[in-house]
């Protein structure tokens, strides 16, 4: 397990002689196209975020209160895509989205975010169903109780005890997005994000950049998960069921 | 805990026997074979896929590997076991090696042949693999002169390559088009890719070296456009031509890499896409009208749209084409110096050059073969057997392959009547004519600082940059 990214470092920090450098992360920090590809894979990722959670939200919220006999049947309905292998759903996506816009080449960045969403929906949804439906019923009753009106409970009791499920939700969403160039290519995006260009570096046989790029991702990965553990903190244990 | 002891006990015993059973079987040869994905015979054809040709029927009934591998052993009573493995991209199999696997025989493109070469990393063939009086060399048999001599002059270092090379599939780029939407003129220089008519309906190869040589192309149409004229019209030699068109689609200039890099970023929103593998379909679809494409995957996207009832045609630019070819090579990593190896390799190659196996491998991959088949007329037959026109058809032209099955291009034994819409169709793009192919330069093999210089210009072209200017 560890091999390999021992491996990677020992590429991050060396040079095509074998010294050891750190000019490929001064490379990475002063030139424009990878400080403008981690801003485009942030922007894509960030809208795919966004989306999704203003979708999921509400999905998992009817979820969580339709009556038992129809909640496995719309449970199912986002579960089953799952079943099929991804590139088949892009492939599906791409027919639907020629079939609207005419020609996919008009709006890659659209296409983009839509296919993403579309692929990781489930990912956002089951998380914040799972925190939603755990809530114990007699909080919500006690905020009736106590005089709150339906809006008042909503932010007050039930958004804030969702917030484990929104965060997990998110960071499950978040760093695919910022890699998966392969809905990218699918969807003929040829704007290169994260992944790409790492691939494009090894494919040209220049691992070390190749591997500087990984290291700086994983980086920001561990940024990311220290960020959201700490606010998952307090529920740490609501986080462990995420699917 | 007696019970992972037993586990571990019980594991090592096993992986005793496997190690010895390794060594039992030693006397059994494997041949190490590393080749691009469908790229041969994998056989289970339908009786109805039966080729039938004047010399016989030919069908793919088991995989050509199966087949090399029984009738190795029946021709020359020894066991042989093929360990047959492929890959996706050139870069991709140089990668594998530079990993450390070790293959005997591999099929990469020209210029990753010239790029393994240079680094000493080839095994030669034995003179006597091309000794074409003896009557098992199929491949020094059978392949095409016009294959061989254009192969004898590509050097690196002023060492030819000819020696450490059998040819395998080989053919030219140029654009699949639908005539409804695109006229021939338009679909035949490689200006097509930015004419405003067709924006975002157009799409260029997801790989640089195709889109360098394309973009030169662009650039220099004029100046390509009129060497050609100036070679028709005889003020310079055929020779004399030919070396400047070579080195004006090698150029290495990083002025010339920094004005195709402009062009790309200036017309990038011209193409439908950037793509490997899916202008194929998409062309057959109707989604994008014309596709920058390798003649084989164009026959192959031609046969596609006929059965939806379209018929699309095939073009090569006027300014120059792309002449690429694969080959069989031997590693020196996986040889060494195994004499025995190296013959099993050269067997192997003389047995997918056989006239008969040429023609299932063409049929199941649809490029063409570089063997022409010397005596045998059986691959002739097949192009034939594709393109040529029932008896009864009237509107038919005489397509001369002379060039290429007896090295002659003036002769007019070898002659295809096919129907007229096949100077546009799959012979062409099959077969190109001669007047194609003199226009035709290959893509050499490039330095590691410019190929540093080319895979910059890529990302440049491909990031997104705020900086920009």
């Amino acid at each position: 397990m560890v091999l390999p990214l021992l491996v990677i470092i020992y590429y991050a920090f060396t040079n095509a002689e074998g010294e050891v450098t750190i000019d490929n992360f001064k490379a990475f920090f002063t030139s424009g196209n990878t400080i403008g590809t981690l801003i485009y894979s942030f922007v894509i990722a960030f809208a795919v975020t966004a989306v999704c959670l203003l979708i999921a939200y509400p999905v998992s919220y009817a979820l969580a209160v339709s009556k038992a006999k129809y909640r496995a049947v719309l449970l199912m309905l986002f579960i089953i895509p799952m079943w099929v292998n991804f590139t088949l759903r892009i492939t599906a996506v791409k027919e639907i989205l020629t079939f609207v816009e005419g020609s996919l080449a008009f709006h890659p960045f659209l296409n983009t975010v839509i296919g993403m969403c579309y692929d990781f929906l489930p990912f956002m949804i089951l998380p914040i169903y799972t925190s939603l439906e755990k809530i114990d019923v007699s909080l919500v009753e006690a905020a009736y109780d106590l005089g709150a009106t339906g809006r008042e409970t909503f932010i007050k009791v039930i958004l804030p005890l969702s917030v484990p499920g929104i965060i997990s939700g998110m960071t499950m969403v978040f760093l695919p997005s910022m890699t998966n160039y392969v809905v990218l290519d699918m969807l003929y995006n040829s704007t290169y994000i994260m992944g790409s260009l790492i691939g494009s570096y090894f494919s040209a046989y220049d691992w070390h950049n190749g591997s500087m790029i990984s290291m700086v991702l994983f980086a920001i990965i561990v940024v990311i998960s220290m960020i959201t553990s700490r606010f998952g903190e307090s529920d740490s244990d609501e986080r462990g069921a995420l699917l | 805990m007696y019970k992972k002891m037993l586990l571990i006990i019980s594991l090592c015993l096993v992986s005793v026997f496997i190690c010895s059973c390794d060594k039992k079987d030693d006397d059994v040869l494997t041949l190490r074979i590393c080749n691009w994905e469908e790229y041969i015979d994998e056989g289970d054809w339908d009786e109805e896929e039966t080729i039938d040709l004047p010399s016989g029927d030919i069908i793919g009934e088991n995989s050509m590997i199966e087949d090399f591998e029984e009738w190795y052993e029946d021709t020359y009573g020894e066991k042989i076991k093929v360990e047959y493995s492929c890959f996706g991209t050139n870069e991709e199999l140089y990668n594998q090696l530079t990993l450390g696997d070790e293959f005997d025989l591999v099929c990469p493109s020209e210029y990753m042949i010239m790029k393994l070469l240079n680094e000493d990393k080839l095994v030669k063939y034995d003179d006597s693999f091309y000794d074409a009086s003896d009557d098992s060399n199929y491949y020094a048999k059978g392949v095409s002169p016009y294959i061989s001599n254009y192969v004898k002059d590509i050097k690196v270092e002023n060492v030819s390559i000819a020696d450490y090379i059998a040819g395998y599939m080989w053919g030219v780029t140029g654009s699949v088009y639908n005539p409804e939407e695109v006229s021939e003129e338009d679909a035949s220089t490689w200006k097509l890719m930015i004419n405003p008519k067709y924006k975002r309906k157009v799409t260029m190869k997801d790989n640089v070296r195709d889109a360098y040589f394309a973009s030169l192309g662009m650039l220099k149409s004029d100046e390509l456009v009129k060497l050609f004229d100036d070679y028709k019209s005889g003020k310079i030699t055929f020779d004399e031509y030919h070396k400047i068109l070579n080195q004006e689609m090698n150029d290495e200039d990083p002025k010339t890499i920094q004005a195709v890099e402009n062009l790309l970023q200036d017309n990038k929103d011209m193409f439908y896409s950037f793509e490997t593998d899916n202008g194929k379909s998409d062309i057959v679809t109707g989604k994008i009208v014309t596709n920058y494409q390798w003649s084989g995957d164009g026959v192959f996207a031609l046969d596609q749209a006929e059965e939806d009832g379209v018929y699309l045609n095939f073009a090569v630019p006027k300014e120059c084409t792309n002449l690429w070819f694969d080959g069989w090579v031997m590693l020196k990593d996986g040889i060494g110096g195994d004499d025995r190896r190296k013959i099993a390799a050269e067997r192997f190659v003389n047995f997918i050059s056989r006239p008969d196996n040429v023609v299932r491998n063409m049929y199941y991959i649809g490029y063409t073969s570089a063997i022409a088949g010397g005596d045998d007329s059986t691959i002739f037959d097949y192009a034939d057997w594709c393109y040529g026109a029932e008896d009864d058809e009237e509107d038919v032209v005489d397509y001369p392959l002379d060039y290429f099955f007896s090295g002659d291009s003036e002769g007019d034994e070898y002659v295809i009547t096919a129907p007229r819409e096949q100077l546009k169709r799959q012979l062409f793009a099959q077969y190109p004519t001669v007047d194609v192919l003199e226009r035709s330069s290959i893509m050499e093999y490039c330095g590691g600082e410019t190929t540093s210089e080319l895979n910059q210009m890529w990302i440049n072209v491909r990031c997104f940059n705020p900086f920009r200017k």
